[in-house]
Order: structure tokens, then sequence, then C-alpha cells
């Protein structure tokens, strides 16, 4: 029994690693390592040739510079938009937070393909097709659900005391918000902050449908794999995952530790 | 007395009620800007994809579309291969997530560690593990390269070829992205379970395989639900992974959508299909709450 354990432990980990670990070795193979009918599974030898044909044809700069971009404003109004909303919901009877919480978990849970078409049209018509305003309005509508929801939570473990504490000394709202509220909230805040950033950075729908020319990363990873380039392909993908691991890492300590553990209590 | 009365009643009207109502209207501020936006692009993009769906080219309302997309052969193939794919990594994500969760539940040894290995995939994005898949299922791809050496085949297969297998590999390789969102679940789940039932039927005598039966099953009903539908509907919106691994061959609802739009520009019978699959998400939501009521799950 035990030993089984391990044997399908060691299967799951196995599965759960190798596709990543063979994108990142067919970044640094030679050729002939891997487009032969008995590619190898360990590296042989090593070539930085891929990377720097990626790093200096000049295709991989744009894209990043766009999803940079897009990921960053999303990041940033979705906290703007979402932390109002979330500390208004955090102090609404339980009844009306729920009502709400579950009409957002319903807008999350529809299908993007049913919000991007009208989109596309009507930003076709408004010129905000291919620019980084308009693929972060779209990204915006798939983000803020999330982010509210998390911040929800953030808000309603502040106590209610310590603000009425800080009103009785003569903070007014404003202050209260700033010196109080928002500095025991910025974990939440970053953490939601870092899904948002995350969500765009790897968004793929929205994006297909507002773009022509003017590429995200995950278009342009899509357009290597579509040309069939397993190298120049596994070079972007590559680029484009490092940021998200270690992001990701930061996150899933958090949300394991948080927010899963009772979401179904 | 009269007056006594008048005044005992004028003090609730004219103060607390009014406090209470600024107080609550000052916290409903906040949400305007959210809801606004929302309702500007989320609500009226859906309510314009039924609007369009229920109309045909020549702008004559009805099921002119929805009757022209069903007599096109690719948007049956869409639907079979969607539910196909739903199916097939449902089943694959619920057994490996619950025996990853079963093992991750005791003690380990580099528990930490092994954790936060099975977790990487669920961080990979979705474009990346196509690439990644590419070359684990392409024909000369590392998948038939392992099979060969082990003496499981001789000719290397083609896994997107045959409609069926290109739908096993999708399956695959979504699996592959999400079961350790499941397993995270499902291990929420199983450490909500008290020990002192495990140890109560251990005193009584009962096997694992008894204890797992008839404990960790139906308490992990509530978690085992909630992956079902979350992953449910996430798998209805496939989109990235048949369009990257097998491509028009391969029409699930989303990228058929997506072609009859971009390719075709034909709105109409594109929102049409998005019709469908709101329709089918929305069923399984419903099922949800009948199932698990709406306070389950927000808590």
């Amino acid at each position: 029994m035990k030993g089984l354990r391990w044997i399908v432990l060691a299967a799951l980990l196995l599965c759960a690693t190798s596709p990543l670990y063979l994108l990142v070795k067919v970044s640094v193979s030679p050729p002939a390592e891997v487009m032969t009918p008995h590619p190898s599974l360990i590296p042989h030898a090593v070539t930085w040739r891929h990377w720097q044909r990626i790093l200096s044809s000049g295709q991989i700069t744009a894209p990043l510079r766009k999803s940079l971009v897009v990921a960053s404003s999303v990041a940033i109004l979705a906290l703007g938009l979402a932390a109002p909303a979330a500390y208004s919901l955090a102090q609404l009877p339980v009844r009306w937070r729920y009502g709400i919480l579950l009409g957002l978990f319903l807008c999350r849970m529809l299908p993007e393909v049913s919000i991007a078409l009208p989109v596309a049209v009507v930003f076709v018509r408004w010129g905000l097709q291919d620019t980084a305003l308009g693929l972060m309005l779209a990204h915006l509508t798939m983000v803020l659900p999330v982010v509210a929801w998390v911040l929800t939570t953030t808000f309603s473990t502040i106590p209610r005391d310590v603000e009425e504490a800080a009103a009785l000394d003569g903070c007014g709202t404003w202050r209260t918000l700033t010196r109080i509220v928002l500095p025991l909230a910025l974990p939440g805040l970053a953490v939601s902050g870092l899904l948002a950033w995350l969500f765009s950075w790897e968004e793929f729908i929205l994006a297909t449908y507002l773009t022509l020319e003017a590429k995200t990363m995950p278009l342009q990873v899509y357009y290597y794999l579509y040309q069939g380039n397993w190298f120049v392909t596994a070079v972007a993908a590559t680029l484009m995952t490092l940021p998200v691991l270690g992001l990701s890492a930061f996150l899933q300590r958090y949300l394991q530790e948080t927010n899963l553990a009772g979401a179904v209590r | 007395m009269k007056g006594e009365d008048a005044r005992k009643r004028a003090i609730p009207t004219t103060r607390f009620p009014r406090r209470r109502s600024r107080a609550r209207r000052r916290h409903l501020w906040g949400l305007v800007p959210l809801i606004l936006y929302l309702g500007a692009f989320t609500l009226v993009p859906v309510i314009s994809t039924l609007l369009l769906g229920f109309r045909d080219a020549q702008g004559h309302w009805g099921l002119g579309a929805l009757r022209s997309i069903a007599s096109h052969y690719q948007f049956s193939d869409a639907v079979v291969n969607t539910l196909a794919i739903t199916g097939l990594g449902l089943s694959l994500e619920l057994g490996l997530g619950l025996m990853a969760a079963v093992i991750l539940a005791r003690r380990l040894p580099a528990q930490g560690l092994i954790r936060a290995l099975l977790l990487i995939p669920l961080g990979v994005p979705t474009i990346v593990s196509a690439s990644a898949m590419r070359s684990v299922f392409g024909t000369v791809g590392y998948l038939n390269e392992v099979l060969y050496r082990l003496g499981v085949i001789a000719l290397p297969i083609d896994w997107t070829g045959d409609r069926w297998l290109a739908l096993v590999t999708v399956a695959v390789a979504d699996a592959w992205k999400v079961t350790p969102l499941v397993m995270l679940i499902l291990l929420a789940g199983l450490q909500a379970i008290p020990r002192e039932l495990y140890e109560a039927a251990q005193t009584d005598g009962a096997g694992p395989w008894h204890q797992f039966l008839r404990i960790t099953l139906p308490l992990l009903r509530p978690a085992l639900t909630m992956a079902l539908i979350v992953r449910g509907i996430d798998a209805f919106r496939i989109f990235a992974l048949p369009l990257a691994l097998a491509g028009r061959h391969l029409p699930v609802l989303s990228t058929y959508a997506y072609v009859e739009y971009l390719e075709y520009g034909n709105q109409h019978t594109a929102a049409a299909s998005s019709v469908i699959l709101l329709l089918m998400i929305l069923l399984t939501i419903g099922a949800y709450l009948r199932l698990a009521g709406p306070g389950e799950v927000l808590r």
C-alpha cells in the first residue's frame, strides 16, 4: 500500500513536470537532437542559437511590450475599480453581499466568445481594434469579478472596530481609508493585482478577437506554433512563462492557505 | 398619551433610519463604477450576442441563424467534440486529482516540495502548455519516443490525425494544466473531514478501502460537485488547446464561433453558436445552484 502510493506519486510528479522540462530542453537543443525519428530525452548538447535568433529578430520586443503594458494597466485599473466596490460589499449585509458576489461569479462564467464578438464589432467602429487600450478594456471584464471577489474577502477580515477607533481619534473618512484600511488590506491588494496581471498576460481569446497586427505574447507564441518551428515556439513560450512561474509560486502559497481552505467547507 | 406615542414613533422614523440610510448610501457608492463597467462591457455585449443570434444576415428576426448552423456539419461536430472533451477531461481530472489529493492529505517527507512541483502546471499559460504538448504529442514527439523505448509501439502514432484520438489528446493536454486545481479543491475538502471519523472507523475494524468508500467519498461530495462544475464550465469554453493542437479539423463551440466570425465574417452564425454555449453554461450553473444552494457556492 505504501509502496503503491509512492509509485503513483512518482508517476504524477513525472507527468506534471515533464512537459515543461521538454519545452525548455527543446529551446536549447540543437535541431539534430530534436527533429529526428528518435529524439533524445536528456540534453546531450546545449545551444543558445534559438534564443539569440528570437531575441535579435525584433519580432518579440513589440509583443513583449504590448503584453507588459496591457497586463500592468489591467492590474492597476482593476484595483482602482474593484477596491472601492469590494470595500462597499464588505460592509453590506451578508445576504446582499452574497447576492452581488453570485452575480459577479456568473459574469466570470460567461463564455468569452459571447462577450468578445460584440465587443470586437464595436471596437472596430471605435478604432480600438489592435490597440492596447481596447484589449485592456476587454480584459477588465474578465478580471474585475475575480479581483472584486478576492478583495471583498480581504476587506471583510478587517475589523470594523479598527476603523471606528480611528474615527474616534479624529481621523476623517479619507484619512481612515488611507492610513488604516489600505495598509491592512495591502496583502490582499497585492495578491489580487498579481492575479489580474497574470490573467491579462496569458489571455488568448479576447486578444485573438481584438488583434490584427499588434500581437501580444500569447498570440506571438501561437503564431510561431502555427508556423511549425518547434525551437522558436519553445523559446517564446519559455520566455513568457518565466515571469509567470515566479509570480504564481508566490500566489499559490496564498491561495491554498486562505481562499480554497474556506471555499468548500 | 397620544403625544408620547407620537414622540416614540418620531424618534425612530426621524433619527436612526435616516442615519442608517445615509450610511448605506455612502457604502453603495463604491459599487457604482464596477457595476457600470460590467454593465457596459459584459451585460450589453452578452445581450447583443443574444440579439445577433436570433436574427439572420438579412436582419429578419427568428431562428434563421440557429437553423443554418444546425444544418452545418461542422457545428454538430463542434457540439459533440465539446461534450466529448468535457467528459473525458473531467473524468481524468477528477480521477487523478483525487488520487493526488488523497496522497497529499497524509504526512509525507518533503511535502512542500512535492506539492509545489505538482502545482506547476496550474501556473503555466494555456498557449505555453499547448506548445509543450505539441512536442509531447507530435508524430516525432516525445510520447512516441518514450512508448517506443518501452516497447509499446513499433511505429509512431499520429496523435492528432484521427478525430477521436485528437479528442483524447486535447482532453489530456487540458487535464495536464487543470488537474492541480481539482487537486487543490479536493485537498481542501479532505482536510475539512474530521480525523476522529477515521479513528472511530479504525477501532470498528474498517480497512482503508472501506474508510475511503464510506467516509471520504460521501463527505467529499460538496468539494467534488464544486470541482465538477467549475471545471465543467471551463471545459465547455475550451478554445486555445484544440485550435493549437488540431487546428480547424477539430472544431469546438468556441472555435466554431471564432471561425464563423473571423474567417467567414458571419456575425449571426457566430452569435448563434455562442448562444448555444451560453445556454449550456447557464444550465450547468442552474443545476449546481439546485444541487448546492447559493450559499454553498460562496462560502
